[in-house]
């Protein structure tokens, strides 16, 4: 028998309170820098919601592997996959344009240990799990080209989320030079991350192992950065040139879990960009929780 | 010969395993290859009992039973699990692999899914010789990937001169073509060991299927 979960009972935000918000946001998009910046949010102990921008569609970087986690689970879920089917590792895909091939670049790749495996076998759930935690674009492609886009899509479609757009793989320069790219909003990952975090995905089970691998994510300079030790984060990060994002789910101790989804667009190589979801990140967690976590300059004296 | 030297997996007719098993394997049955030709699939194979036996079962000293019967999820399931069953020429697939090994002097890596693949495995839209158990996708020999042309052409080059008849893919990205691995084979060869079922029942089992 599981141990029951007790959350002190919390009130939702004023009118107010949002409103600062938003100005302060406003007040961080010029002063950062950046061409835009979008917020979503839902507090499952409130209900309550924040939107910036939130229906704004942005290149969805590596965030698009949040959804395609949701396919690869469709998929088992249907039952024609199981997380321990293995897969055969093969640097080879297929280009949206004009069908093709390309490669994933292992320089280019932050995780190796998948293609340390090209000619073997991987199981899908590890493959998930390399997706996510370290953002591997070969194990992305891979789970991609088993599942196909379009169960992608029918399972957001099954499970009503918009806001999220895939048309191709990850890494496709072809495509991208035609501007054929996956998009999200912000309002899209937070209705997806949310049937996860309220374990609607599927079933709760599902949910749960897809929290796992989310919980086990290893770039965590975006969301989790100001916040303090003690809350867990479980979130995918996305980042190319032009644009850096981060989403997720933020588990305050003795709390219900909130979602978040910051979405940022920037001028090429630009600073700042994590720095700036981190502030977004640490302002939402101040409004809905009434905590104070440290500042930068506090983090930085605390060494 | 003694007891001791038989060849460890019993001989079956495919003709005469249950129906999901002979709709996945299609014993004796025919496929049209790329070109159009009909082409008859193997009908006796070997039943291999368990994952331990195809990792102990050294078919010649460079190559293990497993390596060639590694697939993945696009197999169809009944061939997911175990007995499973390979047909009987992967024998003498492997003897020529053992002298193409001598031949390059280190250790033959075979792909997942780069050996006996059944003829409903995703991977095959036409008859492919994996399906007859006589060809394989080698990535790497010895610390080389072949995934250029040059590693790829370099032991085509070498299978040639080896394995008399053998045939080997092209290099390049289009159909038919291959530029992340070395596929060879020996085309749609049958292979009847001694010790498979009797023929004359075959030929009735054959006819009630047909």
């Amino acid at each position: 028998m599981s141990t029951p979960v007790l959350h002190r009972t919390v009130s939702p935000p004023g009118p107010d309170a949002l409103d600062a918000l938003h100005m302060r946001l406003d007040a961080l998009e010029r002063r950062a820098g950046a061409r835009a910046i979008a917020v979503a949010v839902h507090d499952t102990a409130t209900h309550a919601s924040f939107r910036r921008h939130a229906d704004r569609w942005f290149h969805a970087a590596s965030t698009i592997k949040v959804a395609i986690l949701l396919g690869v689970y469709s998929a088992i879920h249907h039952g024609w996959l199981l997380p321990h089917s293995r897969l055969h590792v093969r640097n080879r895909f297929f280009s949206a344009v004009d069908g093709q091939t390309f490669r994933v670049l292992a320089d280019r790749d932050a995780n190796s240990e998948v293609h340390e495996a090209v000619g073997k076998m991987m199981r899908v759930s590890d493959l998930a799990s390399h997706m996510i935690a370290t953002s591997s674009n070969l194990a992305t492609n891979l789970l991609l080209d088993l599942v196909g886009i379009e169960t992608v899509q029918r399972a957001l479609d099954e499970l009503r989320i918009d806001g999220i757009d895939i048309r191709r793989g990850v890494e496709d320069e072809r495509a991208f030079e035609r501007g054929i790219n996956n998009r999200v909003t912000a309002d899209g990952l937070v209705q997806l991350l949310r049937l996860v975090a309220e374990e609607r995905a599927f079933s709760p089970e599902l949910s749960r192992e897809m929290l796992g691998i989310l919980h086990a994510q290893e770039f965590r300079n975006g969301i989790p950065a100001r916040l303090p030790p003690a809350v867990r984060v479980a979130h995918k990060t996305g980042d190319i040139s032009t644009v850096a994002h981060d989403a997720g789910v933020v588990y305050p101790p003795g709390r219900k879990p909130y979602v978040i989804a910051v979405l940022t667009e920037w001028e090429p190589e630009a600073a700042g960009r994590s720095a700036t979801i981190a502030e977004v990140s640490h302002a939402v967690f101040e409004l809905l929780t009434g905590e104070k976590s440290p500042g930068p300059d506090e983090e930085a004296a605390n060494g | 010969m003694g007891e001791a030297h038989r060849f460890p997996l019993p001989i079956v007719d495919g003709l005469r395993l249950d129906k999901p098993l002979r709709d996945t394997l299609m014993p004796g049955r025919y496929l049209h290859d790329d070109a159009g030709y009909v082409r008859k699939l193997p009908r006796y194979f070997y039943e291999v009992p368990s994952w331990e036996h195809a990792m102990n079962i050294q078919l010649t000293p460079g190559f293990a039973l497993w390596e060639f019967i590694q697939t993945d999820v696009r197999e169809a399931a009944p061939l997911r699990g175990f007995p499973r069953y390979v047909p009987c020429a992967i024998t003498m697939l492997a003897l020529c692999l053992e002298r193409l090994r001598d031949a390059v002097g280190t250790y033959i890596h075979i792909a997942a899914n780069g050996g006996y693949r059944s003829p409903r495995h995703a991977l095959n839209s036409n008859a492919t010789p994996h399906s007859w158990g006589t060809a394989v996708n080698i990535y790497r020999v010895g610390d080389v990937f072949l995934d250029d042309r040059e590693s790829i052409e370099r032991y085509a080059a070498l299978a040639r001169q080896t394995l008399p008849g053998v045939w080997t893919r092209p290099f390049g990205i289009n159909r038919g073509e291959t530029d992340d691995h070395l596929h060879l084979d020996f085309g749609y060869v049958l292979s009847m060991p001694r010790g498979a079922p009797e023929e004359h029942l075959g030929f009735d089992a054959e006819r009630r299927a047909s």
